[in-house]
């Protein structure tokens, strides 16, 4: 067979109209095939009209041939014997699709026995848990995992029913980019010359990784399809163009600034304990007027706690920071990783803002040369904060610290949930801010290309030692 | 096993300050009735026939009464944390006797019930649950809120108009026979029965939207296996959690309905007590009502920790409950 | 993806029905209003008109004293929301003064606290509420203080929990970085979050202490005669079930009436 799925005009119809064009594609053995598009592009939904398993109100159109058997998408009752059998399925956040009750050998044992009916489930269940490394975390729960142990179990419990095609509904997601090699790896190892691949994602640097066939999606259309290699490397519609230099590690390296002027917050020796674990210890960090300090690490290394115990939001264990006693405390600001979650959510912006305004006298014009400045339409403000873009909030979020004139802003990962073109609007936005208003900038990222290149000095925290290692 | 320590520990500081609570309501009581209130304590203590003025002496000599309130109190405190519970003013039997004799017929009551309940509501939940928005589905949303709505006293009411009066079927009061137990046990059953196919739809509904139910589909297994295997595991720890709070409830049904039927448990002898000032018995079915609810939930909490082996599982979970 | 959110049939959030605030609104206006048009008050009797239908005097008839049942039913049902109301409206204070005090100190007021609720969670209203009626002569304020001796636990546990999750979270976290105080801070971010569901706990607690109130007096031990209640009056109707089943009717119904329209109103929130 020299075709795994031919699938002729997928379309998706919600009730408000279509939200995926009529698309064919062709998998090939051996030949992995990946779907890039943001978020609301329709790629998710493109493979789950594959699967048969669009959620209730949508409706997919067209026809599909999957191993060697035709299949009507508008009626997809029966594609589910695919399921385990011929398409296993790594979905989003595996972590969550673990059953959380179930020790980690019986989720993937239970496939052996009850889909391959095999009556050596265990052994089996054994070995493959052995094959991605969780041998010893057999007996573990799943909130007992990491989220990339998480993902190998899912990956193991999706396979054990001797599926040959394999999709990956957004892999990278929620994950550190430092784990996008070894998710990459982990779903080209199995392919071999006779499996599929198809996986959809936001993530370039996966796409890239993983190789092959790519498609680019936009706004439910493929706007461009290709090899890869070549499609990465020299992209050739405006959108696809866009995206990769939005790519991180395609940015151009930030002119940085040597600020000599004295630090407006210093830290000496600083030490936080949560949990009763210690998160880091001894760190020193002087930040200036004008420069921009990266922090980089592993969720969960303490990096957050690192600026909060900088604003004095989190307590200290050890060490001091010292800041300017001349400068009022309101004048320290932070930036969230979820910008929705910042606002009020009962109120609209606008009200949120004006309060602010009367609190520290800020005028209207200020408030307008703000707006205009970051690219912000007034309209925005009549609205509450779950009506607005991630990016745009962000903004806004950005504005709000802005009034209050401050000296430091903690932007903790300001972008993690952002599209990549937003990604690079925001960073940007926040870049050009920092040189104008000569404020200092310690910024938090999982994304070791992110920091390099729009940072002056990064500091990488290590949670195995606790320590800080301060390079560049 | 420091979560089994936590829930133990827990569990038992309740029940210490559960006795408290009733020590010092019951004490406010006894100090707030009329009389003397050493000849009341010796009644307490000896019975009414048996109580002299010499005994009353004794009594107030011997507690210090005239040492003032503080020092009763913490006597009578004592006395509750040595499960020296008294005599009945009434009877004159020790008041743990008369309780182990009505607790039977109580207990006989509210298993019953549950039983009922549970027979009703588990798989009326869990079939309304993992079809939710069916008409099945809005019609039990219907009939739980409106069971809600129906006090137990009226349901009572109804059926002893239906069975007992109108079609002859079933006695309305007394007890001995099963045919005794069948309106009582009705009564206290169908609503409770209704709140938990409520809370068990609610549960299953959660648990079959979830990822993990779905991820279960896509490795392949039947909608029979991942039910048995994945659904039931994690509906009962809520479930099983709603059981354990509604001791309360069915402690009140049961006040409600034995008084109604007559039937001689504990509820029908608290209201007896509060209607003759027995503040012995008053005390002894408040502790057996309120370390009762304790002693069931220290059961749900360590079933609860063989299900669901998270630390956390069991906070989570009453925290969701609470408005289901 | 496609936000799933406006597409996917959205989770059932039911408005509450019309019908459930008309039948309250009803039956309280007939119980605020019916004294204008009485002339007899709940208490005088005709002895002669015992159990007889409604007249120009009486419009809802006679009760087995000869009572007028307008009057009596419009001091029963006041009576009863007006406590209710008057317990829930305590216990949500209390409740959610401690929640607040519990979340915002922590450690050891926290703990305590938490045990305290805990543990009277373990009581069944009926009994405090009893209890509380040997130790007040007045049997109105013992249901006061009884109901609302139970029911500040849902308050309690409600706020502090909602509390201590919205504290932590971002937006109050940045309200205090910008400078806001505790009285901004609790007007803008904490009380519009915790008014939905503390709301939904007060239409419950008001149901469920009208239910309290007609148990007890349905039993004998709540409101005593001649006082007008619905749970006395249902009791004290029923031996005349056969000769006058309009008179019983009007308890029942009346106290069924305000049970489904204040549950229905507060299921709908949750």
């Amino acid at each position: 067979m020299s075709v795994l799925i031919e699938a002729r005009e997928v379309a998706v119809d919600g009730p408000q109209g279509r939200l995926v064009e009529p698309v064919s594609l062709t998998l090939r053995p051996g030949v992995p095939l990946t779907i890039v598009g943001e978020t609301g592009s329709g790629k998710s939904l493109l493979m789950q009209a594959l699967m048969g398993t669009l959620p209730a109100g949508l409706q997919a159109r067209g026809s599909a041939r999957i191993d060697g058997e035709d299949f009507d998408l508008s009626a997809p009752g029966n594609m589910r014997r695919l399921w385990g059998r011929t398409i296993a399925v790594l979905p989003q956040e595996p972590w969550l699709a673990l059953d959380p009750l179930m020790r980690a050998r019986e989720q993937v044992a239970e496939v052996h026995h009850l889909v391959s009916l095999e009556t050596a489930g265990g052994a089996h269940a054994d070995a493959d848990l052995e094959t991605v490394g969780l041998a010893r975390a057999a007996a573990r729960l799943p909130g007992e995992l990491s989220g990339g142990m998480a993902q190998r179990l899912a990956f193991s419990a999706a396979r054990a029913g001797g599926a040959t095609i394999q999709f990956a509904d957004e892999p990278t997601k929620g994950l550190d980019t430092a784990m996008r090699d070894g998710i990459a790896d982990l779903l080209i190892g199995r392919l071999g010359a006779e499996g599929g691949l198809l996986t959809v994602t936001h993530d370039l640097d996966l796409a890239r990784r993983i190789g092959g066939e790519l498609m680019v999606m936009l706004k439910g259309r493929i706007v461009e399809q290709g090899p890869a290699s070549r499609l990465l490397a020299a992209p050739s519609h405006d959108y696809t163009r866009r995206l990769v230099a939005a790519q991180p590690s395609n940015w151009a390296r930030r002119q940085g600034s040597q600020g000599s002027e004295a630090a407006v917050i210093s830290a000496r020796g600083l030490s936080v304990v949560r949990g009763g674990v210690r998160l880091f210890d001894g760190v020193d960090l002087d930040l200036r007027p004008g420069a921009i300090t990266g922090i980089l690490g592993r969720s969960g290394c303490g990096k957050t706690s690192l600026g909060n115990a900088l604003l004095g939001l989190v307590p200290l264990s050890g060490g001091h920071v010292s800041r300017d006693p001349s400068i009022l405390s309101h004048r320290f600001q932070k930036l969230w990783q979820d910008p929705p979650s910042a606002f009020a959510r009962t109120q609209t912006i606008g009200r949120e803002l004006n309060a602010l305004a009367r609190l520290h006298r800020v005028d209207r014009q200020r408030m307008d040369r703000l707006l205009k400045r970051l690219r912000l339409s007034p309209e925005l403000l009549k609205r509450p904060p779950g009506q607005v873009s991630g990016g745009e909030l962000q903004r806004i979020a950005l504005m709000r610290a802005l009034m209050v004139d401050p000296v430091f802003l903690f932007a903790d990962e300001p972008t993690s949930r952002l599209d990549l073109i937003t990604q690079q609007e925001v960073i940007d936005m926040l870049g050009e801010v920092v040189r104008e208003e000569k404020l200092a900038l310690l910024i938090v990222s999982h994304d070791g290309d992110l920091l390099e290149r729009f940072c002056d000095d990064v500091v990488k925290l290590d949670h195995r030692d606790g320590t800080a290692r301060q390079s560049n | 096993m420091s979560s089994l320590a936590r829930i133990l520990g827990f569990r038992l500081a309740q029940a210490g300050v559960v006795g408290v609570i009733v020590g010092i309501a019951t004490f406010v009581m006894m100090r707030a009735l009329p009389g003397d209130l050493a000849f009341r304590i010796a009644a307490g203590r000896y019975g009414y026939d048996n109580t002299t003025a010499e005994a009353a002496a004794q009594v107030r000599d011997e507690l210090g009464l005239d040492q003032g309130p503080l020092l009763a109190f913490l006597d009578w405190i004592g006395d509750i944390a040595r499960f020296d519970l008294g005599r009945s003013l009434v009877s004159g039997e020790t008041v743990w006797s008369e309780i182990t004799h009505q607790l039977g017929a109580s207990l006989q009551l509210a298993g019953a019930a549950v039983l009922l309940a549970m027979l009703i509501g588990l798989p009326v939940g869990i079939w309304c649950g993992l079809r939710a928005g069916s008409t099945a589905d809005r019609l039990l949303i219907l009939i739980s809120s409106a069971a809600r709505a129906m006090p137990q006293f009226l349901l009572g009411l109804v059926l002893i108009v239906i069975f007992a009066v109108q079609l002859r079927l079933l006695p309305a009061a007394g007890h001995g026979d099963v045919k005794h137990l069948v309106l009582p046990a009705l009564t206290l059953a169908l609503g409770l029965a209704a709140a938990l196919a409520r809370i068990t739809r609610e549960a299953t509904h959660g648990v079959a939207q979830s990822s993990y139910y779905e991820f279960a589909r896509w490795k392949g297994l039947s909608d029979r296996q991942v039910f048995f295997r994945h659904g039931l595991r994690n509906i009962t720890p809520p479930v099983l959690t709603y059981l354990g709070l509604q001791f309360v409830l069915l402690a009140e049904g049961v006040v409600v309905v034995e008084t109604i039927f007559g039937w001689p448990g504990i509820g029908h002898a608290l209201i007896h007590a509060i209607f003759h000032r027995d503040v012995p018995m008053v005390q002894g079915t408040a502790l057996v009502m309120g370390l009762g609810f304790v002693l069931i939930n220290t059961l749900v909490d360590l079933a609860i920790t063989r299900i669901d082996p998270r630390g956390d599982g069991r906070s989570s979970n009453r925290a969701g409950i609470e408005h289901g | 993806m496609v936000d799933l959110t406006a597409i996917a049939p959205a989770k059932t959030v039911r408005r509450p029905a019309p019908w459930a605030f008309i039948v309250l609104a009803a039956v309280v206006v007939l119980a605020l209003l019916a004294p204008l048009i009485d002339q007899l008050g709940p208490y005088r009797q005709v002895l002669s008109k015992a159990l007889s239908g409604p007249d120009m005097i009486a419009p809802l008839g006679y009760d087995h004293l000869g009572r007028s049942m307008l009057a009596r039913m419009a001091y029963a049902v006041r009576l009863s929301l007006a406590l209710a109301m008057a317990s829930t409206v305590t216990a949500a204070f209390i409740g959610i003064a401690l929640g607040m005090l519990a979340s915002w100190r922590g450690g050891w007021t926290d703990t305590l606290l938490r045990l305290v609720s805990d543990s009277m969670l373990a009581l069944p209203a009926l009994l405090l509420v009893l209890i509380a009626g040997v130790i007040v002569q007045s049997t109105a304020v013992s249901f006061w203080i009884g109901l609302a001796a139970v029911q500040w636990i849902e308050f309690f546990r409600l706020s502090r929990s909602m509390m201590r999750s919205l504290i932590q979270s971002p937006a109050v976290e940045a309200a205090r970085l910008l400078g806001f105080g505790p009285v901004h801070i609790f007007c803008h971010h904490l009380w519009p979050e915790m008014r939905p569901l503390l709301l939904t706990a007060a239409a419950f607690g008001v149901a469920n202490a009208i239910m309290v109130i007609a148990a007890l007096g349905f039993v004998s031990v709540g409101m005593r005669a001649p006082t007008p209640e619905m749970g006395l009056m249902m009791v004290e109707l029923l031996p005349y079930w056969r000769e006058a089943p309009w008179a019983l009717a009007q308890p029942v119904l009346a106290c069924f009436a305000i049970l489904l329209a204040l549950n229905s109103i507060a299921g709908a929130k949750t």
